[in-house]
């Protein structure tokens, strides 16, 4: 039982990065950006070709691909998003599902099909509290927590940051405020990336590298971010842990096989009981 | 006196049709002026399209000299024009100081230093006593009136040329309302000129210089602001002739 409960806490914890991803995204561009586990797999595999193929140290790997994975979603953004931006949320989602097919077959292309790993040194497992615990889950349980506690900085302590929210809550008003909002929007999708490439990078460990690595894991990326409440990097954070721990304890009831069914039903819950999720304000259209 | 803000046969609207047909105004510098007129004859659609958040179509807006038709909303800020929108004038899900460190940082677009490390200084604070011990609430938990005072904060940090004001009364109760009108009035003798749309005319008009009456996206008439409070048909103008409308339709 805490063994399992640890292990959801760890798959938790990996879906707190596209998570927040996910809801600066939707809070700043409003809409559900499904592309969002493609880009993960792309940015894995980004991380791979230096870190195997080039033979840098994997730290190294996935801070240089963090920010040219950041500059690239950019790139992605003026070319797919920017032309379709006036039309609306529904069009902008399409596009992202295309774009999604686009990028994780580019993945396909260069890698095939074969799961391949990151060139990291194995190491014997330790126990605490008779909880086994592997050291890519320690690393995973350290990166995601810098990065969390990183972005709640930016977010609350920076003008960019807090610019962000600003526009997420009121557009009009951000306007008007003085903040350009193409300028907040190269900065959301630049985030957006590091945080997509370390997801990535830590999904590898956790598992392996493999095309659909990114997209297996967006219905529990969403329903974290909707559990959580879209829009608030706060709500992405809790949603994320309480979907990894739920699911994985499902297991314990139903079998393994049903897991991906848990996050179904709480995105079916949440939308029916509390729409706007455990942390996000009611919508108010104006 | 000069004029720090002119419009000349401004056209704008929504979708195919014009909502304003050719305004004219001029606001001479330090003064009040305030747009009253029935709902519908196109106020709100001015005050935006002076803010940047609507396209000028046709005609011309000048402040202090520099053309604003082409600059974007955040660029006119940047100019000195600041807009205090009616509703949703506040960033809800921020706190009181992050709404204004946001105006501060963003409204002169970087260039506003802090004054003895404060978001926002003391002779400006005392125009609001009760923001400071509001800092660390969310703008969106405030009263109606503590509201209006944080957006009115906001719009102030940076020391506009003009400050637009759109119907800065609305829903607010009889205490806030006073409060509202004569802060309006502090913050114009700062030096502050003030362009504001009212639908409580008989107060806005009492500390306004001028008064434009406004009907279907036109000026109507364009007076000294005693003049037209004295008017007898004062409900009229701003409510609107029935007839006259009828008649248009």
């Amino acid at each position: 039982m805490l063994q399992t409960a640890f292990n959801g806490f760890v798959t938790g914890i990996i879906v707190t990065l596209p998570a927040l991803a996910i809801t600066l995204l939707f809070g700043v561009l409003k809409f559900p950006n499904f592309a969002v586990g493609a880009m993960m797999t792309l940015a894995a595999y980004l991380v791979f070709a230096l870190n195997v193929q080039l033979g840098w140290p994997l730290v190294v790997a996935t801070a240089v691909a963090a920010v040219a994975f950041g500059g690239f979603l950019i790139m992605v953004d003026y070319l797919t998003f920017k032309p379709l931006r006036e039309r609306g949320s529904i069009t902008l989602m399409v596009a992202s599902l295309g774009l999604g097919f686009v990028l994780e077959n580019i993945a396909r292309l260069g890698y095939g099909n074969t799961a391949r790993s990151f060139a990291i040194e194995l190491a014997r497992p330790f126990r605490f509290l008779d909880i086994r615990m592997n050291r890519e889950q320690m690393i995973i349980i350290g990166v995601s927590t810098l990065a969390m506690v990183a972005m709640y900085v930016l977010l609350t302590r920076m003008p960019i940051g807090r610019a962000m929210r600003a526009v997420s809550d009121n557009p009009a008003l951000a306007l008007v405020r003085g903040i350009e909002s193409p300028r907040i929007i190269r900065w959301t999708w630049f985030i957006a990336g590091m945080l997509l490439a370390i997801g990535g990078v830590l999904i590898g460990m956790d598992r392996a590298l493999e095309p659909p690595m990114g997209s297996s894991y967006l219905i529990a990326v969403f329903a974290a971010a909707i559990l959580g409440g879209l829009g608030s990097p706060l709500g992405a954070f809790v949603g994320a842990l309480i979907i990894g721990i739920v699911s994985e304890l499902s297991t314990l009831v139903i079998p393994p096989n049903y897991r991906i069914g848990i996050p179904l039903c709480v995105i079916a819950l949440i939308l029916v009981f509390r729409p706007q999720g455990l942390f996000g304000q009611p919508y108010i259209r104006k | 006196m000069s004029d720090i803000l002119t419009v000349s046969g401004l056209h704008a609207g929504y979708g195919a049709g014009d909502i304003l047909k050719g305004i004219d105004a001029a606001l001479p510098e330090g003064k009040i002026i305030t747009v009253i007129g029935p709902n519908g004859s196109g106020k709100s659609t001015l005050i935006k399209t002076l803010a940047g958040l609507l396209p000028v179509r046709q005609g011309e807006i000048v402040l202090a000299g520099a053309r604003l038709n082409e600059m974007s909303a955040p660029k006119r800020v940047m100019a000195g024009m600041s807009y205090v929108p009616q509703e949703y004038n506040v960033f809800r899900n921020l706190t009181v100081l992050e709404n204004l460190q946001i105006a501060r940082e963003f409204m002169s677009g970087g260039r506003a230093p802090k004054k003895n490390g404060k978001v926002i200084d003391d002779e400006l604070l005392a125009l609001f006593p009760e923001l400071p011990g509001k800092f660390r609430a969310l703008a969106g938990n405030l009263s109606g009136g503590q509201r209006q005072m944080l957006a009115f904060a906001c719009a102030l940090t940076v020391e506009p040329k003009v400050l637009m004001l759109d119907e800065p009364s609305a829903g607010l109760s009889p205490k806030y309302m006073a409060d509202i009108f004569a802060t309006v009035q502090q913050v114009n003798a700062r030096g502050v000129s003030i362009f504001m749309i009212e639908q409580n005319a008989t107060e806005a008009l009492r500390i306004s210089d001028t008064c434009l009456v406004m009907a279907n996206g036109r000026v109507r008439l364009c007076a000294a602001a005693g003049e037209v409070l004295g008017m007898q048909d004062l409900h009229s103008l701003y409510l609107g002739d029935a007839r006259e409308q009828a008649a248009l339709v």
